[in-house]
């Protein structure tokens, strides 16, 4: 044990010492935050109408005297067009921006017959046409002849915002974070193993006393460490951006939502995916003759992984024994953490085949260690 | 004399790639490195093993150093099998090439404490064996600066100070003083005298005949993976120089140097 241990203070010495490797693991973090948060403050501006803009309208047959049309006045800017016809005709070619034509039997009663149409043209190629049906139809809306009104002034979505929430963060949040914990592995693992066989200094190692397996576990833990440190961040920057991001679709703080236990499981997971993938891209790495290579050798691996992230998100209610899967498992956990319904059992077989696959993973790597052809295959 | 080191018929092969094949201008796929390789070392002695480019001597010294394994044959140093008790002995030896690199990133400090540590020494004994060879080389001067900073010389003075840092009985020198300048070379290989006279066994090899002549109690010549000669420098020395009596050995073995 106390060669892991030494081998482990080495690993934290070479990186906590350098300030790059240490700014690698809280880059991605504050790129992600930046980014998405950038994102969604845009992408709101965007689809946020300006609030003074007056749309240019034609309009036929308005009601006279009525409260629509004063309304509609204080909306509209009213264009005078010669006929209905010229006046579609500019709207498509995007000089006005809405034609409304209003039956002429408006305001009249219509029992028993056909129910007036008010037809509103617009332009969906252009922003401020679009915009503008939107706003005259829910003006419209509010001013329908009611013989019964729906869900006024009452939200009718039964779903909390709770619900909301864990629907969307169990669909991004598995993918999301078999590609950020990868990508975090991806920066360690062959600098780490392939770099250290590379310049030679893991013979160095080599021909001291240390079990092979001690060095083989002493690495892999130390790199889960850092990758667990660089995905953590990642998924730190994600959620500080997610009420920026997700504007509008939810109030609030998302992340209250979830249960210490609910934290706490989902750090178990990371830790145990961080493993698996650690001790894949260790082997690759252990394989390879140069970092270049275990790099381009560990990408069509990657894709794997981020694929297992992408099927968890289809899979709605999975059979027991999909858990059992490694990194599929954790994917549907992770999911259905997310989404309030986890199962504890299906959780623990999740947690269980990830360790027991990085297991079988390390002692292969110890192996690789012994192995003369693959340490000094140059 | 106590035997220190009984090599058995050492033989190590390594697969030739086509490229390889080519460049060798031969059909067989397979390289004898070293062929049924036998000797003896003795306890206290600096044993050299002189042979040009490619003999063998450097994959003989990785095969005594359990870095690689023979194909057939062992070895025993101190009565371990590099083999079976590769643990035992890996504690028994140093070993110094220039393949095993240290890591640039650590200051000499850093790394004598992590070999030792490895070797399973003492903090204390750390301390002390690290103040005792560091003052010998003059390493206290650069510590604390990095791996990567440092000069060639101070480098192998590094190297050297780590590959001995247990305190190993049985020291393996494989080119030690290859690329140094004159100044460091000897700084070394006074230490390698200094080692002798502490009663340590230094395996040693190189190409270089005055380093042989200088230091060495017997010599082993490998000529193409064999070992061609064996005997006191002394004897080797009688009729002629060294690098004479080589060359002569040379071509009765080999054929004509082309």
């Amino acid at each position: 044990m106390r060669n892991v241990i030494t081998v482990l203070k080495k690993e934290f010495a070479r990186f906590f010492k350098d300030r790059r490797m240490v700014m690698s693991i809280f880059l991605p973090g504050i790129m992600i935050f930046l980014v998405y948060t950038i994102m969604g403050t845009v992408m709101a501006e965007v689809n946020k109408p300006d609030e003074n803009y007056k749309y240019t309208t034609y309009v036929e047959n308005i009601p006279q005297d009525s409260a629509l049309a004063a309304v509609l006045n204080a909306t509209l800017d009213f264009k005078e067009y010669e006929s209905a016809d010229k006046a579609k005709q500019a709207v498509a070619d995007g000089e006005l921006d809405l034609a409304i034509i209003f039956p002429v039997n408006f305001n009249e009663s219509t029992d028993g017959e056909a129910v007036p149409n008010v037809s509103v043209y617009y332009n969906l190629a252009n922003d401020n046409s679009s915009n503008g049906f939107t706003v005259v139809s829910s003006i419209l809306e509010e001013f329908k002849r009611p013989s019964f009104t729906v869900n006024n002034g009452e939200n009718g979505n039964l779903a909390e915002d709770r619900a909301t929430v864990g629907k969307i963060l169990s669909m991004i949040m598995p993918m999301l974070m078999f590609s950020l914990l990868a990508s975090g592995c991806i920066a360690f693992a062959p600098e780490s193993i392939a770099g250290e066989k590379e310049r030679g200094t893991l013979s160095t190692v080599l021909i001291t006393p240390i079990k092979r397996w001690q060095l083989a576990f002493g690495k892999i833990i130390s790199l889960a460490c850092f990758a667990t440190l660089s995905g953590l961040s990642s998924f730190i920057g994600l959620i500080l951006s997610l009420p920026k991001f997700m504007n509008g679709i939810v109030s609030g703080d998302t992340m209250m939502y979830y249960s210490v236990g609910d934290y706490f499981m989902l750090f178990a997971l990371i830790i145990s995916v961080v493993l698996v993938i650690i001790s894949a891209f260790s082997i690759v790495s252990a394989f390879a003759k140069t970092v270049k290579e275990a790099n381009s050798l560990i990408a069509p691996l990657m894709i794997v992984i981020i694929l297992m992230g992408v099927f968890s998100m289809f899979t709605a209610t999975p059979a027991l024994g999909l858990y059992a899967i490694p990194l599929l498992g954790s994917g549907l956990a992770f999911s259905s953490i997310m989404t309030f319904t986890v199962s504890p059992l299906g959780f623990a077989l999740s947690i269980i085949s990830n360790l027991a696959v990085a297991a079988v993973l390390i002692v292969l790597l110890s192996f690789m260690f012994k192995s003369e052809r693959i340490m000094f295959n140059r | 004399m106590e035997e220190i080191l009984k090599v058995e018929n050492l033989t190590k092969t390594f697969k030739l790639s086509k490229k390889q094949q080519k460049l060798e201008r031969t059909q067989t796929k397979v390289k004898v490195a070293v062929d049924k390789l036998s000797f003896t070392a003795y306890k206290g002695e600096i044993f050299g093993l002189l042979g040009p480019n490619g003999a063998g001597k450097t994959t003989t010294l990785r095969m005594l150093a359990t870095l690689i394994k023979p194909d057939s044959g062992d070895a025993f140093i101190d009565g371990k099998s590099i083999i079976t008790q590769e643990d035992e002995v890996r504690r028994k030896i140093g070993f110094l090439t220039s393949e095993l690199k240290l890591e640039d990133f650590f200051t000499p400090n850093y790394l004598f404490n992590f070999f030792g540590e490895l070797y399973g020494m003492e903090k204390s004994a750390i301390v002390e064996r690290r103040k005792q060879l560091f003052e010998r080389f003059g390493i206290d001067r650069f510590a604390e600066v990095k791996f990567s900073s440092l000069s060639t010389g101070m480098k192998q003075k590094v190297s050297l100070v780590v590959s001995i840092v247990h305190d190993p009985e049985f020291i393996i020198f494989d080119e030690p003083t290859n690329g140094l300048d004159v100044l460091t070379a000897k700084v070394v290989t006074d230490f390698l005298t200094e080692l002798k006279n502490d009663g340590k066994t230094i395996i040693l090899s190189t190409h270089i005949f005055s380093l042989i002549e200088k230091l060495c109690d017997r010599v082993g010549i490998i000529i193409n993976g064999k070992l061609a000669k064996i005997d006191t420098l002394e004897n080797l020395t009688k009729q002629s120089s060294l690098e004479d009596t080589f060359f002569g050995i040379y071509k009765e073995v080999a054929g004509d140097i082309l």
